[in-house]
């Protein structure tokens, strides 16, 4: 049975067994992850999956479950389960699906999401060939002080199909191809870091040569070597472009429904006031053909569409899905974001350093987290400390720690940089007078 | 002895017999995963029921439930691994997917018939009132009592959302060398979140959680649901007041609990030997090396019955036991699986653990642990000129090779001439794990095991464990803040 049909099934037995309304996803895929090391595989990791899920409504009631015992006698009586169960909950009248007329999907086609050719093509000798290219391209750039180096690759594939029972059904299709490699370096202190390059599409052809991968590899391999806290300090940060989800996301937290319902959300009074500096606009597109974060619709069935987040740093949207936006009394958006675009600037991060007396580039985090109640956040970080553009030090073992709702005050500007190999489609970011704590 | 009679009804040992899973399919799933030539495998079939119920706005309005079903199969070619699982127990699919993770060594071979012997387990989490046999009936007054108690302790809480879940999962576990281990792993987790509201406008967000290997006699003490509430509650309308500590390197007193996220993070995943067999960890080289103060003994036990950390065996077949990591401040063992027991020609320690049947297993920690010390509580406080004390994290992350740790300090004191004057907030807390050991001067006699729902990552995989230390000062960390 294909996963459309598996879904409409489900939906149909649902219906029969006493469910009012019903969605029901299908999700099928395969993987495959290699690791080399020491000239050998040191690990083959292959997987063919299928699974449901099912969302329900009885009688005001609502519940979600999942499987993955697909068995022909095992569906039903798990719908079974599914539905009597849910008759014990409590009503919730804000539980509802969309109607029929208020959902709708983009062209899977046009969003070029899925690469099923070059999947279907590349076999284990190719995949093998691949990674031993890799490690041997990491190894090209090793030096004495190379402890350990690992190449990476895979090749991962996934479809769904869902089925609502107004009507509605779609489908959606995307490939992940990959490989990067990680080395751990000795340095005379006995510590041992570790520098990695990832690099992700969805389509084979837009990965870069190994050989580039490689060598930024060794770039990042170069900025964790000897690294040490400097004095607590308050500077300007350049948030590297492949770390800066991790500020952003922070950031769109607050801004989700759940957050907003459950008074967790320091942005709940703020929609549509200016929070930002004038440089700080930020867009959801899920729309971008071949973007990681790219769909045709979303949990709701709702069309995707592009929404202006942040625009001169005035709030436009919340990630509002419809239920929370029956809770709080307003129109529903989407529940997630697709891809978040931040436009680049004109200059590389390299001359808007030259510009600062001390200005800190954040590479990579450590732990740390924040607090969408009240915008907190402190996070552990690795960098780089400039001054006038001249390198001084590599940094670890320092916080950086702030308000949100205080940081995006202080965006400065975006670098030319874009890191299009993420569903963050943002450069270098700018910000001024951030709180480090060192030393 | 785990479950002497049956799981679920079913004899013991024969519960995937249901699915399909006879002797004689196990056998030639075996042969399959070792056709290529593989030198050692091993079958997990898994089969696991979650539910979970929540409530908000005043309902118990959401219940879930996940079902999985599966078989993993490793191939071993040395230390060479091939993987590959399935969600479809037929015999062909399965043979499928022990080729596929055969096809790791290229030796061929063939072997015969193994004589399968079911392993006597020990029992770390005794049920006596099963998941299985609870109905909504009775999980839907639990979370309701949990809000109302709730809101009937401070006016200034304004949301609760508080959850339920449970789980069961029977596990059968198949070696070629004969092992055949069956084990009934029970889990359940209960949670309160509030938001709260202050005098000034202010909101604030918190939690507390319980979580243990147990069915629903857990919650026969009433007094362990009171504390949970309570303490979120607490831990709420404490941020309304708190503030940032000042930045920079500072003594830490850690509270007793769940500040084992210090051991987990600064020396736990150091400490396992897969990084270690690879050289990529920062402990590597200090095997019975001084490492911290003679005061300091760290464990890592999966014997501690009904924690969340507990296994009867793991996911290799191998029986949980209490393993020495550090002791009187000397580097004693690792964490081993299978492949690093064998790289280091030791016994496996029981610590090879898996996320599901989709994943290989790796050493990983259980519940770990310091021991108690000589020093009394009050007087590290005390004793503490200016600094700051920790009472209760959200998370952690380590640097293997390079050592650097951190944790999310959620509460604590700012600590000034010994005494808690100011309470703090929300500030990331760094430090290398190797000086952090070795800064450890002062280590309490009051070694509490935290009750809460920690899951452990690596390479992609969480797995359930515990936490715990007595009250601990760290001379040095650097302490995210301001100024």
């Amino acid at each position: 049975m294909s996963p459309i049909d598996t879904a409409r099934s489900a939906v149909e037995t649902a219906r029969r067994l006493g469910a009012d309304e019903v969605k029901a996803t299908v999700r099928a895929g395969s993987e495959v992850e290699l690791e080399r090391r020491s000239g050998k595989l040191e690990r083959v990791h292959e997987a063919s999956t299928l699974g449901l899920s099912v969302a329900l409504l009885v009688d005001g009631r609502f519940s979600t479950h999942s499987t993955s015992d697909l068995r022909a006698d095992a569906i039903e009586p798990f719908l079974r389960r599914a539905v009597d169960g849910t008759r014990y909950l409590e009503q919730d009248t804000d539980r509802a699906m969309a109607a029929r007329e208020q959902m709708g999907s983009l062209d899977v086609e046009g969003l070029d999401a899925a690469d099923e050719a070059a999947f279907d093509d590349r076999d284990a000798n190719v995949r093998e060939q691949g990674v031993a290219r890799l490690e041997e391209a990491v190894l090209a750039g090793a030096g004495d002080d190379l402890v350990s180096a690992t190449a990476f690759l895979w090749d991962m594939r996934s479809r769904a199909a869902v089925a609502f029972s107004n009507g509605f059904e779609g489908r959606s299709a995307r490939t992940h191809f990959g490989f990067g490699g990680m080395v751990t370096l000795k340095e005379p202190s006995g510590k041992l870091p570790e520098a990695y390059s990832f690099i992700n599409a969805a389509h084979l052809g837009d990965l870069p040569s190994m050989g580039s991968v490689a060598e930024d590899l060794w770039t990042r391999a170069g900025e964790v070597r000897n690294t040490s806290a400097c004095p607590s300090l308050v500077c300007p940060m350049l948030l590297d472009a492949r770390v800066a989800p991790r500020i952003l996301g922070a950031l769109l937290a607050p801004l989700s429904g759940a957050s907003l319902h459950h008074g967790r959300s320091c942005m709940h009074d703020k929609l549509g006031e200016k929070l930002g500096s004038d440089a700080f606009t930020v867009l959801d597109d899920p729309t971008i053909p071949r973007g990681l974060g790219s769909k045709p619709f979303d949990g709701d069935g709702f069309e995707a569409r592009v929404r202006p987040i942040f625009t001169e740093g005035v709030l436009n949207t919340w990630y509002v899905n419809l239920y929370h936006s029956r809770k709080l009394g307003v129109q529903p958006t989407t529940g997630r974001a697709g891809n978040v675009v931040i436009q680049p600037g004109d200059r590389s991060w390299r001359e808007i350093a030259e510009g600062h007396d001390k200005c800190i580039r954040v590479t990579s985090f450590l732990g740390g987290n924040s607090n969408p109640a009240s915008g907190d956040f402190s996070f552990g970080i690795r960098g780089q400390l400039y001054e006038r553009g001249e390198w001084v030090q590599n940094l670890s073992e320092m916080n950086v720690t702030g308000n949100l709702l205080d940081l995006i005050t202080r965006f400065v500007e975006p670098a030319d940089d874009v890191w299009k190999f993420s569903s963050y489609r943002v450069p270098t970011l700018v910000f001024d007078g951030v709180q480090f704590s060192g030393t | 002895m785990s479950d002497p009679i049956s799981v679920h009804g079913a004899p013991r040992g024969r519960y995937f017999e249901q699915f399909g899973i006879t002797r004689e399919v196990l056998d030639d799933i075996l042969g399959a995963a070792l056709s290529g030539g593989a030198t050692d495998c091993d079958l997990y079939f898994e089969h696991s029921v979650v539910t979970s119920v929540s409530l908000s706005d005043g309902a118990v309005n959401k219940a879930s439930t996940h079902v999985d079903l599966g078989v993993g199969v490793r191939a071993r070619f040395g230390d060479q691994v091939g993987y590959a699982y399935t969600e479809d127990l037929s015999t062909g699919s399965m043979r499928s997917a022990a080729r596929t993770a055969a096809a790791i060594a290229a030796a061929g071979g063939a072997r015969g018939t193994v004589d399968l012997a079911l392993l006597d387990l020990p029992s770390y989490y005794p049920v006596r009132k099963r998941w299985e046999a609870v109905g909504m009936d009775v999980r839907v007054p639990m979370v309701r009592g949990w809000e109302e108690k709730a809101f009937a302790q401070d006016a200034r809480i304004k949301k609760v959302q508080t959850h339920l879940v449970d789980a069961e999962k029977v596990v059968l576990i198949v070696r070629p060398d004969g092992r055949l281990a069956e084990d009934y792993q029970p889990m359940c987790r209960a949670m309160v979140v509030c938001s709260a509201e202050g005098a000034d406008g202010r909101l604030e967000s918190n939690s507390y959680n319980l979580a243990a290997r147990a069915g629903l006699e857990f919650f026969d003490d009433q007094e362990r649901q009171e504390r949970m509430v309570r303490k979120a509650v607490e831990r709420t309308t404490f941020l309304l007041d708190a503030g940032k500590p000042p930045a920079g390197e500072m003594p830490v007193v850690l509270a007793a609990g769940a500040s084992g996220i210090l051991l987990h993070e600064a020396i736990g995943h150091g400490l396992e030997a897969d990084f270690n067999r690879k050289g990529i960890s920062i402990y590597a080289s200090r095997m019975n090396e001084k490492v911290a103060p003679d005061f300091v003994t760290v464990v890592d036990d999966g014997t501690v019955e009904g924690s969340r950390g507990a296994i009867n065996v793991d996911d290799e077949g191998n029986l949980a036991e209490r393993t020495v990591l550090i002791e009187d401040g000397v580097l004693r063992g690792y964490m081993h699986d299978e492949i690093s027991a064998a790289h280091y020609k030791v016994d496996p320690t029981g610590s090879g653990r898996r996320e599901s049947f989709r994943h290989h297993p790796l050493p990983r920690m259980r519940a770990t642990y310091m021991e108690p010390g000589p020093h009394a509580p009050d007087d590290i406080i005390k004793d503490t000129k200016r600094g700051i004390y920790c009472t209760s994290f959200s998370n952690g992350a380590v640097q293997i090779g390079a050592g650097d740790f951190t944790f999310y300090m959620k509460t604590g004191w700012l600590i000034e001439d010994g005494k808690l004057t100011r309470p703090i907030k929300d500030v990331n807390i760094i430090g290398n794990g190797p000086a952090a050991l070795e800064q450890v001067d002062r280590v309490g006699n009051d070694l509490v095991l935290d009750e809460g729902g920690w899951t452990c990552g690596k390479d992609g995989q969480g797995v359930p464990v515990s936490q715990g230390q007595p009250t601990v000062r760290v001379a040095s960390l650097t302490v995210g803040g301001e100024g």
